[in-house]
């Protein structure tokens, strides 16, 4: 960042040049949904931003509240569309911790087959957005092609694309369909091949590099201080990631390797932020491939969903799971009842955004959508 | 030729036959298709006429030489401007057509493969409201697209399709066709200052630096061209290239000139006076229906242009090598035209929108020295008596 | 493990000629899509294919349907409503209707149906020209094609058999849990009889009172009963619970 700023600084010294706010948003081609990026511009650089975020209120956490706890999971599928899984899976999994049980190894080898398709279609969504924001509509549309096929996944898995409505408290809703196993690492086996032509449109061409290259620099403590949790994260050196660091579900027992850029020098550039992405699909695929081995050695009818009482016992629960955007959480209160007393969730998109402010400082106007395309913003989970 | 020291030597004759210069007297062959079309038209309504009412003035009026010159060449007018409108429409059938395939879709759908999709965009932005925003610089608002859109017409029209398919042929024909191209950009900067909106200022005043990045190289390699040839004549340049095509000598400048000649038009990823993910549309933020579907086909007029002046300069115009002319040399034209329209859409499907920067950068330190250079080796060449 | 992606990149972009490698494989793609066809289906004339479990609207097989309300009680939108028809014989029954409206196509209905009556159907092009339209009755709810693939079912596994180290599942495990009376707070209303949907209580008579009065309790077929907890709600005095088994 403190490279970027020097154009600004000595352009400050020559010209006494006024600033102008351009606000974009709530309604702007760059801006995947609603929300406002007020901008300071002085000139070609940004030298202040202010994220504006809340039009998509809709009282989440309240409307919980008075619904039994099997009734909330197609809610959670409505936090948002491209992590529907993760989301139901958070929320299953701290309901789970509440009552105290565990679910059947089937059932959680199964959470971890769909967390990571649904990881990658959510990047796979991500990269579309990175398409259109450089001006490439080449790479939106391959990019959306190629997740139709885990969307189809979802379809045979569970009967619908997005909004998945899986797991359940207690295991998942429905076992594996027959040919399911053979399905996955045929879509799986087939992205890996495919995605190397999105990747040569990208990493091979000079102008996508240059323009996400050496700007809006973020350093490992800006990231801890800020609360940036996720890829973005990760692409500053901090390796962190919960699937690896506090194991939920059975991912301990799966082998992989989490992306980690930057590790010596701490400081992490748009570019780097945009490669953890694309490298976690690979690493999703690899998941994938080992989890439906497992579930192929549990055998057909090994359970898959337990049976749980309908009412919580009081107290407070915590849950976390690194989603594909970041770290979510979700904090049950629970008063005995078979409703919940309060539900907050804390979306890794709502404190990721707020750095907006840190990262369009000293960039180029032009360079805003290929910095904040790095947040993969989904405002649906950021204003519940 | 005779030497004319005033323009009003080239209007100031009361017969239009009369005038050595001009440009219908021989070999054109859109005048003489419609020199024929009046004849058969003018001559079917004066003997309707005569045969009504005997004897009359009109029927001797129709008849008369220069009145036949005068409707001919109204109807000349027309021809030419409606060629050079398919051609644009069928560059924009393609674009949709060859982006839908490169992106794994199919493009437009709308009858005859899609090529109708055109008519019925234009037919929409049509029946659009007019709106103009209140609070912009009305004058100033309307008159830039009056004038964008009637600036690229004409040089649309300027571009000869081939040595008997031309408006006129003189002997600054390349230099009148890129001095009036170079012109758009000022009047984007204008609007963008007209519309009284923080996106369309950012737009024009972006498309003014975006102008002064490529027109420095450009037109280094139009002098390099002409220099080569020893005229800016459009017929000397295609007849310099009847055995090799200049693009084999001078493969730099052609890269170069192919890169700005995306630029000069703003197409794709040279458009960031109208970046959307930026600047919502740029400066055409604040045109509406009609205004912007004008502004959108001449944009792709200016693009047909573009294509034209890589085909003339670069790839033998209308001639084959080693064959010459060929029955058809108009469709020879546009074929190159066409191909080059092509790798302009594959250039959009392929890389991302360079940021403006990136550009200036771009044009002084990469294609000026290399435009620079393929000067130098121009000269050698024709020092060398190869050219 | 190895990175299959970091390990390559970031490289020396002179090797690609700078935008070169981008605009030959865009190339290679236009070849392959104008020899083939592009993956785009033209929808409305070509469809694509969808398993037997996809969640469209619901569908409802009438004779089936008890009127239990389950899918009342579990629709998330409250999109379900029970209104009284006439089934095949002229009996007022009471039977879903679903406002497609609000529907969320989530499946619990299907998926909690006790019966199985409620399936999950492949239909999806729902759009009508007014609200009233989207009001799916009973009848209108019945799908032609049903298979035995559209219902959904709710295979659970109780987690005392998977202590007890058999793990089998159990189609409609909810059935287990049957009502309870607690006596003392019986007042013998009769109102669980009236609203359960298949009959499973009876009113029995258990002696006399003080008064000389009898005292009615009701009386639970468990074999009949598809818990669905009407009697539950319906009881006045709070006197029936459910009793979840584990």
């Amino acid at each position: 960042m403190a490279d970027s700023l020097v154009p600004v600084l000595e352009a400050q010294e020559k010209m006494d040049t006024d600033k102008m706010w351009v606000i974009w948003g709530p309604q702007h081609p760059f801006s995947h949904g609603l929300w406002t990026l007020k901008l300071q511009i002085d000139g070609e650089f940004c030298t202040d931003a202010d994220p504006i975020v809340g039009y998509l209120h809709r009282g989440w956490e309240k409307e919980t509240e008075n619904r039994d706890y099997a009734r909330i999971i197609p809610m959670t599928d409505r936090l948002c569309y491209c992590a529907s899984m993760t989301y139901s899976h958070l929320y299953c999994m701290t309901v789970e911790k509440a009552l105290g049980i565990d679910i059947p190894e089937k059932a959680k080898y199964i959470r971890i087959v769909a967390d990571e398709v649904c990881r990658i279609q959510s990047h796979l969504m991500w990269l579309a957005a990175v398409g259109t924001d450089m001006g490439n509509l080449t790479v939106f549309l391959w990019a959306m092609r190629e997740r139709e096929y885990f969307l189809d996944l979802n379809v045979k898995l569970c009967g619908q694309r997005m909004t998945t409505n899986y797991p359940r408290i207690g295991g998942v809703r429905n076992d594996t369909t027959p040919l399911f196993d053979r399905d996955i690492i045929r879509a799986v086996d087939r992205f890996e091949k495919a995605m190397w032509d999105i990747i040569y449109l990208i990493d091979d061409s000079s102008v996508f590099v240059s323009r996400m290259r050496k700007i809006s620099y973020l350093t490992r403590e800006q990231c801890a201080n800020m609360g940036l949790t996720g890829p973005a994260m990760r692409g500053c050196g901090v390796d962190f990631d919960i699937r690896r660091d506090d194991p939920y579900d059975n991912y301990d027992k799966i082998d992989f390797e989490v992306p980690v850029l930057n590790k010596d020098t701490k400081v992490g550039d748009t570019y780097d932020r945009y490669m953890i992405r694309i490298e976690e699909m690979f690493q999703s695929c690899d998941i994938i491939r080992q989890a439906v081995k497992k579930i192929e050695a549990l055998g057909k009818n090994a359970p898959y969903r337990i049976k749980t009482p309908t009412k919580v016992p009081a107290g407070t629960t915590f849950g976390r799971l690194e989603d594909p955007r970041g770290e979510s959480i979700m904090y049950l209160a629970s008063d005995g009842t078979d409703h919940p007393y309060r539900l907050k969730v804390r979306s890794p998109i709502f404190t990721n955004v707020s750095c907006s402010k840190v990262m369009c400082q000293g960039v180029r106007i032009a360079d805003v959508p290929a910095v904040l395309a790095q947040i993969d913003m989904c405002l649906g989970e950021t204003d519940r | 030729m005779v030497q004319y020291s005033s323009i009003l030597d080239w209007i100031n004759f009361s017969d239009p036959n009369a005038n050595p210069f001009t440009p219908f007297l021989s070999d054109n062959l859109p005048y003489d298709i419609c020199y024929g079309l009046w004849e058969i038209i003018g001559g079917a309504l004066a003997w309707l006429i005569n045969l009504l009412f005997p004897d009359n003035v009109v029927s001797a009026w129709l008849l008369d030489e220069r009145t036949m010159v005068m409707f001919a060449l109204v109807l000349f007018m027309l021809v030419i401007f409606i060629v050079a409108f398919v051609v644009v429409l069928l560059n924009l059938w393609m674009e949709r057509k060859v982006l839908g395939r490169l992106m794994d879709r199919r493009g437009t759908m709308i009858g005859m493969k899609g090529f109708l999709q055109c008519v019925a965009d234009g037919l929409k932005t049509f029946m659009k409201e007019n709106t103009i925003p209140s609070k912009v610089d009305k004058m100033t608002y309307m008159w830039c697209v009056s004038l964008i859109v009637g600036l690229s017409c004409f040089v649309a029209c300027m571009v000869p399709l081939s040595d008997r398919w031309y408006v006129v042929n003189y002997d600054t024909g390349l230099l009148i066709i890129m001095a009036f191209y170079a012109l758009a950009p000022f009047f984007i900067l204008v609007s963008g200052w007209a519309q009284n909106n923080k996106y369309s200022l950012i737009g024009g005043l972006r498309a003014a630096e975006l102008m002064i990045s490529y027109e420095v190289p450009m037109l280094i390699i139009i002098a390099t061209v002409s220099l080569l040839a020893g005229s800016f004549n459009i017929n000397d340049i295609v007849n310099l290239q009847s055995e090799i095509w200049l693009i084999i000598p001078m493969c730099l400048g052609f890269i170069v000139f192919f890169f700005c000649a995306i630029a000069e038009c703003e197409r794709p990823p040279f458009d960031i006076a109208e970046a959307e993910t930026e600047l919502v549309e740029g400066w055409q933020t604040e045109y509406a229906g009609m205004k912007w579907g004008l502004i959108m086909l001449a944009d792709y007029l200016r693009g047909s242009v573009s294509c034209g002046m890589v085909a003339i300069m670069f790839l033998g115009g209308w001639t084959i090598p080693f064959i010459g002319g060929t029955a058809l040399p108009e469709i020879v034209f546009l074929i190159k035209a066409w191909f080059v329209f092509f790798l302009m859409i594959l250039v959009r499907g392929a890389i991302a929108r360079v940021r403006p920067d990136q550009i200036l950068n771009i044009g002084w330190k990469v294609f000026m020295p290399l435009a620079v250079f393929n000067l130098a080796i121009a000269v050698m060449l024709k020092v060398g008596g190869f050219y | 493990m190895a990175m299959k992606y970091l390990d390559k990149y970031p490289k020396n972009l002179a090797k690609s000629l700078w935008i070169m490698k981008p605009v030959w494989t865009a190339f290679k793609l236009f070849c392959k899509t104008v020899v083939h066809r592009p993956v785009t289906v033209l929808y409305p004339y070509e469809k694509e294919w969808i398993p037997e479990n996809y969640r469209g609207r619901p569908g409802l097989r009438f004779d089936k349907c008890v009127g239990c309300g389950m899918c009342v009680r579990m629709c998330v939108t409250q999109a379900i409503k029970l209104i009284e028809v006439d089934d095949d014989n002229g009996n007022k029954v009471m039977r879903p209707q679903i406002n497609i409206g609000r529907c969320a196509f989530c499946g619990y209905c299907a998926e909690y149906c006790p019966v199985d009556a409620m399936t999950v159907t492949p239909e999806y092009e729902l759009a009508e020209y007014t609200r009233y339209d989207l009001l799916y009755g009973p009848r209108r709810l019945h799908y032609e094609n049903t298979t035995p693939g559209m219902e959904v079912k709710l295979e659970v596994t109780l987690p005392s058999d998977i202590a007890n180290g058999n793990p089998e599942r159990r189609v409609h495990i909810f059935d287990v849990d049957k009502p309870e009376l607690t006596d003392s707070k019986c007042i013998g209303c009769k109102k669980c009889s009236k609203v359960c949907p298949v009959n499973a209580v009876t009113m029995v008579e258990k002696g006399t009172n003080d008064k000389g009065k009898p005292i009615i309790r009701p009386e639970f077929d468990n074999a009949k009963c598809i818990s669905c907890k009407n009697c539950v709600d319906a009881c006045p005095k709070d006197a029936l619970q459910i009793k979840e088994v584990l």
